[in-house]
């Protein structure tokens, strides 16, 4: 069954929902009801969620030609000394 | 576990996380090549601590703690700047602390999700990766695992050596400096508005 939380109590759940830390299925369900009802608590969980998507993709970075050529020489190397 | 079992393994992890890994790096350091010897360092190292690896599917915290802790001991000190040296890991317990998003800043909520604005084009991604290393370390560290390499908060304390509560609160305090570095890099035609 669900319960009708608070603004106060939605915050205090607020990034542990975000980081998909919110465990217990009960603790989701109020915090998705409250966010069901309250335009603003929903436009900030959307907005945060916002920017750690675009957080993600602009953070993420492709590892340069050079680099992954560096460690796979290192990678053909290990062991060498076990095997030899 | 065999040289050659555990060679094929550790070469697998590797290439699956070496994206990950440079990415976090180049936040951590600020300079392409150092993110690139740092990775290169970490790898050399990790090989070397192979035998410290308990549980295969701790390959990635693992991974990332090694290469924490290359750059705690090889290159922090040339990337840390002197506004830093105040955030000690003992200042952020605060748990009272709310984002910008959260603390009811209306201001700041109208100006974000104004569709108009194309708050989330190519520009943004500059000032976005900006405001990130501006935050001190401590806090960057732990936005960068948790929400963009997806690390869970016990993983991520795991990779840094501290209590799961204290990477729950070094997430609240670096979303608020990175919201608050990014209010105040907001266009200044913006700033008129508000």
């Amino acid at each position: 069954m669900k319960n009708d939380i608070g603004c106060l109590e939605a915050i205090e759940a607020f990034y542990a929902y975000l980081d998909g830390e919110l465990e217990e299925p009960g603790s989701i369900a109020d915090f998705e009801h409250h966010l069901e009802h309250c335009r603003s608590c929903f436009t900030r969980i959307e907005l945060e969620r916002m920017l750690n998507e675009r957080m993600r993709r602009t953070a993420r970075k492709e590892s340069p030609q050079a680099l992954r050529e560096r460690v796979g020489q290192l990678l053909q190397h290990f062991g060498d000394d076990s095997n030899g | 576990m065999t040289v050659s079992n555990a060679k094929s393994i550790f070469s697998a992890g590797v290439e699956e996380n070496i994206d990950a890994l440079y990415s976090v790096a180049l936040r951590l350091t600020r300079r392409d090549a150092d993110a690139e010897d740092l990775v290169a360092e970490t790898v050399a190292k990790a090989w070397g601590a192979i035998g410290t690896l308990n549980e295969c599917d701790r390959f990635r915290p693992w991974l990332f703690r090694i290469l924490h802790n290359t750059f705690i001991s090889d290159f922090r000190k040339k990337s840390v700047r002197p506004d830093e040296a105040s955030y000690s890991a003992g200042e952020c317990e605060d748990d009272d602390l709310v984002t910008l998003l959260n603390e009811q800043s209306d201001d700041f909520l109208v100006w974000w999700s104004n569709p108009e604005r194309e708050f989330f084009n190519d520009l943004l991604g500059e000032q976005l990766l900006a405001a990130l290393d501006e935050i001190p370390e401590a806090f960057r560290t732990v936005v960068l695992l948790v929400s963009v390499e997806g690390f869970t908060y016990d993983e991520t304390a795991e990779v840094l050596g501290i209590a799961p509560g204290t990477v729950r609160s070094r997430m609240k305090r670096g979303r608020t400096l990175l919201q608050k570095a990014l209010w105040a890099q907001r266009p200044a035609a913006d700033r008129n508005t508000t």
